[in-house]
């Protein structure tokens, strides 16, 4: 049997564990937030936080992450900085790729509370965006983490 | 490519001013938008909430914002009091005869509609509350949501629409938009909020109480058809429960998503051999390159002039090829749809339609019943830049339902996203200018040739001998005067599926025009502003929309060593727009510096929207134009995901996007689309500036490698 911690509760995975974390969060525990785009750790559309870090849960079977931690986009704060800058700024389109952004920018600024665009862009490549907002979740995390965008 | 409707277009699309009243909120508009002429476009609660049913679907373009604040200055409501849904589809929703999103028309064509709705649901509540105080209608107003006369609230909104619902419904003339308190101003989107929380149910998020899952496994090769299943290692996959074979391949259900795509995995399909097996994106080239030749089968689609008898006699004659590869689109979300038999005998759909009425109709078509009993429903869409005009894979998820007779999620893998076709097209070109003595250009001559994407589109196909216009986009309707001028099209077919793709043909043709006229710039030793100058010095508005760009980009000024700008221009969808692009190359790949870019649409409805659109289409130019490009291989697209089918990453997008707008009293023009061509060129014509050697093909990366 496989445990998780998801946003804060304990769970107990009934999926094989070759099954990749994605598909427990959207099959199985019914969290629809994280995205499948490629299926390949491609795309960025799945991701979310794994002991704070951001991993591809397209590529992840969840049987190599027995008692972890997992963070979806479900499981922000309802004050979430990032969250907040993301609307402030207007940066979605569509939306689809967006749970994935503010995912790997979340372990962006635990790690690097204020990154500049360099550290911005290389923790954010992995993360596509069809409707091109590149430009504006580059000045949303600079205005989550205090600085001027 | 869509022309506003009228007030009298609209009277007739609508059947008069169709507004209703009801008094308690209702449960579900979606399903009651067909029910009755009643019902459509407003439905005003007991509470005074606005249920609006916009004929537009919302891909992240913001129509859905614009419709709510039209509505909400129009009727003088908060804007959060306008709550917007997609209807299914019937006549007040239809232009042309069909329900759909498309050509930037999401708000030029409802603009006038869409006030006048608001204006006479204010007034039908104007003279409902009046009546009901026995006061004159012309004294009674509607602010923030309260029905007023002079500093007195008379009574609340959902009061009135009580009142209104019982009379007859009244013809309202629309405000002055001077006046409007969200349309033109800093206006927040309405979905963003849910959006970032990771709330709103995309079409691969919704599902139905016994819902199982379909995944497609769909022929390689374009036309292709099984010959041979071997369903029994899907069917040992855990959670597989059955094998639906359709024409063009099978679909693997199974009680998750998961388990359906492991099943797809494994499941063993041999392909019958088709007439393509071995096309190639060589043989495609080489074939549109050889149509340039044939001057015999050139169709006219423009001839001011005697271009032929103007380059004959031209001083000077600048002449080059251009090639453009096959796009897909790529949205994030890939196509799915879930379909649900219904009791009746019909059909339920909720997918992420952009064409109601073409996807309703095929889905009736695929079943064998009437358009009327099937329920279609549009969710939120993941993207869509033209992929999901289409219904190419309605079919079959269609027969996948009824052989499953139970509700059914049917899902591509992003391979199918990319590999099924339905591609912006591949095209060449072959641009002739002639030069006078002085530079000055006396004639130009545009041969197209390439596939029809409107005969592989369109359901009526394209008759051979007629013009596809898409293929000429921008080229025929150019704004330049280049003297004589001739445009032409060879047409050449290809098996590859084709839809129109973000800004259609403007994106081949803005790029091989743009490009060319800096080949012609250098030639004749001018400045490629100068030059364009010379060519539209005709039209005031298109002068100030370059000077804009030119001025804003910093054109001319001096720049670090290693950069270089480059400009374009392009005219699309009603609306002129000019971008200055700053790169450089550093270590074998483009960095893209600053792009300014200036557009005069007319009227801008939603600011920041249309902001985001500019940067939005400004990344998908340059993102195409540096790295896009189908590999056809053995009759397949041989890049079918993400590691082979290279989009722009953040790291790759521009550090500076800055967009002016120019208003003013023309008729408005699109903003969905006319950001995306120039930024192409612009690029190509930056690189050109830097190295000196012109980009006849794209993608630009490979043209870098094979340098
Ligand atoms: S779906 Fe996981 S990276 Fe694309
Ligand atoms: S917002 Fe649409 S893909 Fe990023």
């Amino acid at each position: 049997m496989i445990r998780l911690t998801v946003n804060g509760k304990a769970v107990t995975v009934a999926s094989e564990p070759d099954t990749p974390l994605l598909w427990v969060l959207r099959d199985e525990l019914q969290l629809k937030g994280a995205k499948y785009g490629c299926g390949i750790a491609q795309c960025g559309a799945c991701t979310v936080l794994v002991g704070g870090q951001a991993v591809r849960a397209c590529s992840l079977p969840v049987g190599d992450i027995d008692g972890s931690v997992v963070t979806t986009i479900e499981g922000l704060k309802a004050d979430d900085a990032v969250q907040k800058a993301w609307i402030e700024l207007q940066t979605p389109q569509c939306g689809f790729c967006q749970p994935g952004q503010i995912m790997s920018a979340k372990a962006l600024l635990a790690e690097t509370p204020r990154p500049d665009d360099a550290a911005i862009d290389a923790a954010m490549a992995g993360n596509l965006c069809r409707c091109g907002t590149y430009v504006r979740i580059r000045a949303a995390i600079k205005l989550a983490s205090g600085q001027a965008a | 490519m869509t022309i506003a409707l009228d007030r009298r277009g609209f009277l007739a699309a609508g059947g008069a001013f169709t507004l209703s009243f009801v008094v308690t909120p209702p449960a579900r508009a979606q399903q009651a938008a067909t029910a009755s002429p009643w019902t459509a476009y407003l439905t005003i609660g007991a509470d005074g909430r606005i249920a609006l049913m916009s004929p537009t679907t919302e891909m992240g373009q913001g129509t859905h914002t614009a419709h709510a604040a039209i509505i909400a200055d129009e009727i003088g409501v908060p804007l959060n009091w306008v709550k917007v849904d997609t209807p299914m589809p019937s006549d007040p929703f239809r232009r042309g005869g069909s329900m759909g999103s498309g050509g930037s028309a999401g708000v030029r064509a409802w603009w006038d509609p869409l006030r006048k709705v608001g204006a006479s649901a204010r007034q039908s509540l104007v003279n409902a509350a009046a009546a009901k105080a026995g006061v004159p209608a012309a004294e009674v107003t509607i602010l923030d949501g309260r029905i007023r006369r002079g500093g007195r609230v008379l009574m609340s909104l959902g009061e009135a629409a009580k009142l209104a619902a019982a009379a007859p419904p009244a013809e309202g003339t629309p405000r002055d938009p001077a006046t409007y308190r969200y349309v033109g101003k800093q206006t927040p989107r309405v979905d963003i909020p849910a959006k970032v929380r990771g709330e709103p149910v995309f079409s691969q998020d919704f599902t139905r109480p016994g819902m199982v899952y379909a995944c497609a496994v769909l022929s390689p090769v374009w036309t292709g058809l099984a010959r041979q299943i071997n369903e029994a290692p899907a069917l040992a996959v855990k959670g597989v429960q059955k094998v639906v074979a359709f024409p063009g391949g099978a679909a693997v259900i199974a009680s998750t998503q998961w388990a359906a795509m492991k099943g797809a995995a494994a499941l063993e399909v041999s392909w019958a051999s088709t007439d393509y097996d071995g096309l190639s994106s060589a043989a495609i080239s080489a074939a549109m390159l050889a149509g340039l030749d044939k001057d015999d089968e050139a169709l006219e689609a423009r001839a001011d002039g005697d271009a032929a008898a103007a380059l004959a006699g031209a001083a000077r004659v600048v002449e080059a090829d251009y090639e453009v590869p096959y796009l897909a689109h790529t949205p994030m979300e890939p196509w799915n749809v879930t379909i649900e038999p219904t009791a009746d005998g019909g059909l339920e759909l909720w997918g992420p339609f952009q064409t109601q009425d073409r996807n309703r109709n095929t889905a009736a078509r695929a079943a064998g019943i009437d358009p009327a009993k099937v329920k279609l429903h549009t969710l939120m869409l993941g993207g869509g830049f033209g992929r999901r005009l289409g219904d190419d894979g309605l079919t079959s998820a269609v027969l996948t339902a009824l052989a499953v007779r139970k509700p059914v999620k049917f899902f591509w893998r992003r391979e199918d996203e990319i590999g099924q076709g339905y591609y912006r097209p591949a095209q060449v070109a072959r641009l002739r200018a002639g030069l006078d003595a002085a530079g000055r250009v006396v004639g130009l001559h545009v041969r197209a040739a390439g596939p029809s994407m409107q005969n592989s589109f369109s359901p009526a196909g394209l008759a051979r001998g007629k013009l596809d216009g898409t293929s000429v986009h921008t080229l025929a309707d150019t704004l330049y005067r280049p003297g004589a001028y001739r445009v032409d099209w060879v047409r050449v077919d290809q098996v590859v599926p084709m839809a129109p793709w973000r800004a259609v043909g403007a994106t081949q043709n803005g790029y091989f025009m743009e490009a060319f006229l800096d080949e012609v710039a250098r030639a004749a030793g001018k400045d490629p502003v100068a030059l364009r100058r010379e060519l539209l010095s005709h039209d005031p508005r298109a002068l100030k929309v370059i000077d804009r760009a030119a001025e804003a980009g910093d054109w001319g000024k001096p720049l670090p060593a290693g950069r270089a700008r480059g400009f374009a221009f392009v005219y699309s969808y009603g609306s002129l727009c000019a971008q200055v692009v700053e790169a450089s190359l550093e270590n074998g790949e483009v960095k893209v510096h600053r792009v300014t870019c200036a557009i005069d649409c007319a009227r801008v409805v939603t600011p920041d929207g249309a902001l985001n659109q500019m940067e939005g289409g400004i990344v998908q130019g340059l993102s195409s134009a540096l790295f896009e490009g189908i590999e056809v291989s053995n009759g397949s697209c041989a890049n079918r995901n993400f590691d082979g089918y290279r989009i722009m990453r953040i790291n790759e997008a521009p550090t500076v996007i800055e967009t002016h707008f120019i208003e003013n009293n023309e008729v408005i023009g699109g903003i969905g689309e006319p950001g995306l061509p120039p930024a192409t060129p612009a690029l190509v014509n930056a690189l050109f500036a830097l190295t000196g050697k012109p980009i006849r093909k794209l993608p630009i990366m490979a043209q870098l490698a094979d340098a």
